[in-house]
């Protein structure tokens, strides 16, 4: 069990290393081959991990180390790794679905120059992510943390030709790094108050802290899981992230990157028990996040951007989860979520690939008439993510919502919210589906549409697509809250749902009841206005276009606070300082070091007796200076 | 001790030293240079010797012998500069040996 | 300060005529215009100076002065000089110039910084010396120290003195000649 801890984290960078090493020598393909393998393997060693804890009588954790990563003064921080339910849930789908991508990416990415570069980062994102879930410490959980935004800036600045991808890619960095700082810090409070930093002391030094101090920690530890999860008001870099190929997107920045916030808080969730304030601040977070990114996305017009708001959305309930404490219903809908938004980025991945990498939906048109196929996929992935039941969304997020109802006065305001936001989603996502699938093919996709030997893509992405397909559908069965909760179950010894979250009954009829209904009332109003009959028109409300256009502004207001200040100073610095001073004051060295000695060289006059003459001349000067100081 | 006391021996010592210290730095012919030259070292020889007599230390004769020896070589790769610089048809001037100046 | 007794005085007559010489030589060498005179006067200056040694008690030291100074090396100077050729210098061309004075000014400081300094800084200490046996200077004696305490110094000397004789041979051989000759020529014709 501990072994297959080890091998699901180690091949992947086994991968990377191997790619890396073999450069041009191993030819394009087989790198590709060789990503996906490594992946497998993980996937292989998660299973064996799992299998081995659910054997185990007590599924306690079980820590493995590795080697003392750092011994500073009193604090010492081993490289070990956690096998408990919750590391081993997460080892799952992340190789998992890790794996599935990069099969798929084989696909995508063939033909492209730089293919190798690809797959030696994407793998090095699975061994990132796999140390993020793994790591038995906070600050190797960290170490994690930082490499999948290493890797993240990486793939989203992969075709690093195109000046928007390099700077989507540095917005990605730059804002996820300020999270990391945040981090940081409720570290260094963390470690001020004790000498290790493995989860169960830290949780205890929490437990003994004054409230402001476990606030300020909970803080620093939201910021991180906002910024990576793209929470607002750190969320303005994921759709840009867009920018990066199409799998990436599919991997990072819907199934396993930004579901790390929702894990970090469920991992350390007895610092937020500890801290409910921070609690209600990071339920609040996600229930605005999901109102406005699923506003934001009805009026986007790039197919990935929609999906990107989407999953901003999704996140959102996930946020709400963790922060009321109905922690495994968090983790299930991250599992299906993983499962549904990967099956959509990954159709809107083979529209892309086949009709000349369009990505507008204005010029997509009818294209279910030439790609049958990759519309039911789609479709099944947007049942699961309006929660259409029978489909998994039904099954994860309505639990969230029940959850909710009777958790103090503001679980009623999130339940609320999550509903609305329930009508959001089906509305932007059939708005979607019925602007791009349905009718008669547009002139665009007739003319650069182009099928793949006859089917509609390589069976490296076709696969892919079609297990996705059915673990959206299906994999929501495994819990049915409360009739059947075997993840509930399993999770528990390590997040326990918090007592104000446990739903009851009536609250689960309720919501189950209320949300499909809502959902599918969005998805009618989809119909009116976008179906065939257009017999709804969309309402002109200018102010309320801009500001969704806009992204409620969030980019200006940040250009204005953050960005044009700092370049202000910079220029002021240039101006005034590294200019007249730093750099003359090299040059100006370098001329009086050259008059010096031109100055010197003077005494070199070539004439042995002028040479002869001073040293005798010094050694009589010297010796009267002896003489008298003796 | 007979004679004159160690004093007087590296009286003459001096002198000896100082007067080669005045002919390398007066006169020009390289030959002569390197007369002076060893003026100058047995003069060094002088003061070790009486050193070592006033010292009853042996080691003073040890190094004059090793300055000795010293004085051979140079004056050995010394005269070879001479002659060559002679086959040259080069000045036998130290002034007009002057190229390596800066 | 006089040893009165028949050894002292003739001591003392041989110490006076053997510095005499000596301090007379040493200003000959500085003096003369002719190289080959003032390698005479050195000469000169080295058999005086070994009997100053003979009275220091260095009979070796004496012993070799004689053998490799005066025998061997001024022996070679000779021969460069007579090789090189009647050169006359003019000692104190066009009055002493500068340098000259700066030079006898230099000169005079060491001297009488080192008479100053044996003089009133040693004190009494060089007023007496020891006796010593017979046997110091002895050659045996000397042979002795060298193979044992001074072993170090005894082979690098010899180290030094190859160098010296193979720096000697190259400076002294005609092949750098003929090369430049050769490539001037080559150059030239080519």
């Amino acid at each position: 069990m501990i072994a297959g801890a080890w091998l699901c984290l180690w091949a992947p960078l086994a991968g990377t290393v191997l790619i890396l090493l073999g450069g041009s020598r191993i030819p394009r393909r087989v790198d590709g081959w060789i990503g996906t393998l490594s992946v497998f393997v993980a996937f292989a060693g998660a299973l064996w991990s799992f299998f081995g804890l659910h054997a185990n009588a007590s599924h306690e954790s079980h820590y493995s180390t590795a080697w003392t990563w750092l011994a500073a003064g009193k604090l010492t921080v081993p490289f070990q790794i956690v096998v408990d339910p919750l590391s081993t849930f997460m080892m799952l789908v992340v190789s998992g679905v890790g794996g599935l991508i990069v099969l798929y990416s084989i696909g995508y990415m063939d033909g492209d120059d730089e293919e190798r570069r690809y797959f030696a980062y994407i793998s090095f994102f699975v061994f990132s992510m796999l140390l993020l879930v793994e790591g038995g410490n906070m600050l190797l959980l960290l170490v994690g943390w930082g490499l999948v935004g290493l890797s993240s800036y990486l793939l989203i600045g992969f075709w690093h030709e195109r000046p928007s991808a390099v700077a989507a890619a540095k917005k990605a960095f730059i804002m996820n790094a300020f999270g990391d700082a945040t981090f940081a810090l409720a570290l260094f409070v963390l470690i001020a108050h004790s000498n290790s930093l493995e989860f169960a002391t830290s949780f205890a030094t929490a437990s003994h802290l004054s409230q402001s101090t476990v606030d300020l920690v909970a803080l620093g530890l939201l910021g991180g899981a906002a910024a990576k999860s793209a929470q607002i008001p750190l969320h303005t870099w994921l759709p840009d992230a867009m920018e990066g190929p199409t799998p990436v997107s599919a991997l990072i920045h819907a199934a396993t990157m930004v579901t790390a916030g929702v894990y970090l808080i469920a991992r350390t969730h007895p610092i937020f028990e500890d801290a409910p304030t921070i609690a209600l601040v990071a339920a609040g977070l996600g229930a605005i996040t999901l109102l406005a990114a699923g506003m934001i996305a009805l009026v986007q017009t790039d197919i990935k951007r929609v999906i990107a708001y989407s999953t901003m959305s999704q996140i959102g309930y996930m946020f709400m989860a963790v922060g009321v404490g109905a922690f495994s219903n968090g983790m299930f809908h991250l599992m299906t979520h993983a499962f549904f938004k990967a099956l959509l980025f990954m159709t809107a991945g083979l529209v892309i690939h086949a009709i000349a990498d369009e990505q507008d939906i204005r010029k997509l048109r009818g294209v279910g008439a030439v790609m049958p196929w990759t519309k039911w996929a789609f479709l099944v992935g947007a049942a699961a993510l309006v929660g259409i039941p029978a489909f998994s969304g039904f099954f994860s997020k309505d639990p969230i919502l029940a959850a909710d109802l009777h958790d103090h006065w503001y679980g009623v305001v999130f339940w609320a919210c999550g509903l609305v936001g329930t009508f959001l989603t089906g509305l932007y996502t059939f708005r979607l589906y019925f602007i791009v699938f349905p009718g008669e093919p547009s002139p665009f996709v007739r003319e650069h549409h182009h099928r793949h030997h006859g089917k509609e893509g390589p069976w490296t992405m076709l696969v892919p697509v079609a297990v996705l397909t059915v673990l959206a559908a299906v994999a929501g069965w495994i819990q049915f809250q409360p009739f059947w909760e075997p993840i509930t179950h399993w999770l528990s010894p390590i997040i326990p749902t918090e007592p104000a979250a446990e739903a009851t009954n009536w609250d689960d009829a309720i919501t189950s009841l209320i949300a499909p209904v809502i959902g599918i009332c969005g998805i009618v109003v989809a119909w009116m206005i976008y179906g065939a009959k257009q017999r709804l028109a969309v309402p002109s409300i200018p102010w309320l276009q801009n500001l969704l256009e806009h992204k409620f502004y969030f980019d200006e207001a940040y250009d204005l606070a953050f960005y044009k200040p700092a370049v202000a100073t910079a220029n002021l610095f240039r101006r005034d300082f590294e200019e007249p001073v730093v750099l003359t004051t090299g040059p100006d060295l370098g001329e009086g070091t050259l008059e010096l000695g031109a100055a010197t060289r003077k005494m070199q006059t070539g004439l042995v007796r002028t040479y002869v003459f001073f040293l005798g001349a010094g050694m009589a000067v010297l010796a009267i200076v002896f003489l008298l100081v003796r | 001790m007979l004679g004159p006391g160690v004093a007087w021996y590296l009286g003459i010592a001096a002198f000896l030293f100082a007067t080669g210290a005045f002919g390398v730095l007066v006169r020009r012919n390289p030959l002569i240079v390197l007369l002076s030259l060893e003026i100058m070292l047995n003069g060094g020889n002088l003061a070790l010797i009486a050193f070592s007599r006033h010292a009853a230390n042996g080691a003073g004769q040890i190094f004059a012998l090793g300055v000795m020896a010293v004085a051979a070589a140079e004056v050995c790769v010394g005269l070879g500069l001479v002659v060559a610089l002679h086959r040259r048809r080069l000045a036998l001037d130290v002034d007009e040996l002057s190229e390596l100046r800066g | 300060m006089l040893a009165i007794s028949a050894g002292g005085v003739i001591v003392w007559i041989v110490w006076v005529a053997a510095g005499f010489a000596c301090l007379a030589s040493g200003l000959a060498v500085v003096s003369f215009r002719n190289p080959f005179y003032s390698a005479l006067a050195l000469i000169g200056n080295l058999a005086s100076l070994a009997v100053l040694y003979l009275l220091l008690s260095a009979e070796f030291v004496a012993a070799a002065q004689v053998l490799v100074y005066a025998g061997a090396v001024m022996v070679m100077f000779l021969f460069v000089t007579a090789y090189v050729g009647p050169r006359q210098e003019p000692p104190w061309a066009s009055g002493p110039s500068w340098q000259t004075l700066a030079a006898v000014l230099a000169a005079g400081a060491i001297f009488v910084e080192i008479v100053v300094v044996i003089g009133l800084k040693a004190g009494g200490r060089l007023e007496t010396s020891p006796s010593v046996g017979s046997v110091f200077g002895s050659p045996g004696w000397i042979g002795r120290l060298f193979l044992t305490d001074h072993l170090l110094s005894f082979e690098i000397t010899s180290i030094v003195l190859l160098v010296a004789a193979v720096g000697g041979v190259i400076l002294g051989s005609h092949t750098r000649r003929s090369t430049a000759a050769r490539a001037d020529a080559a150059g030239e014709a080519g």
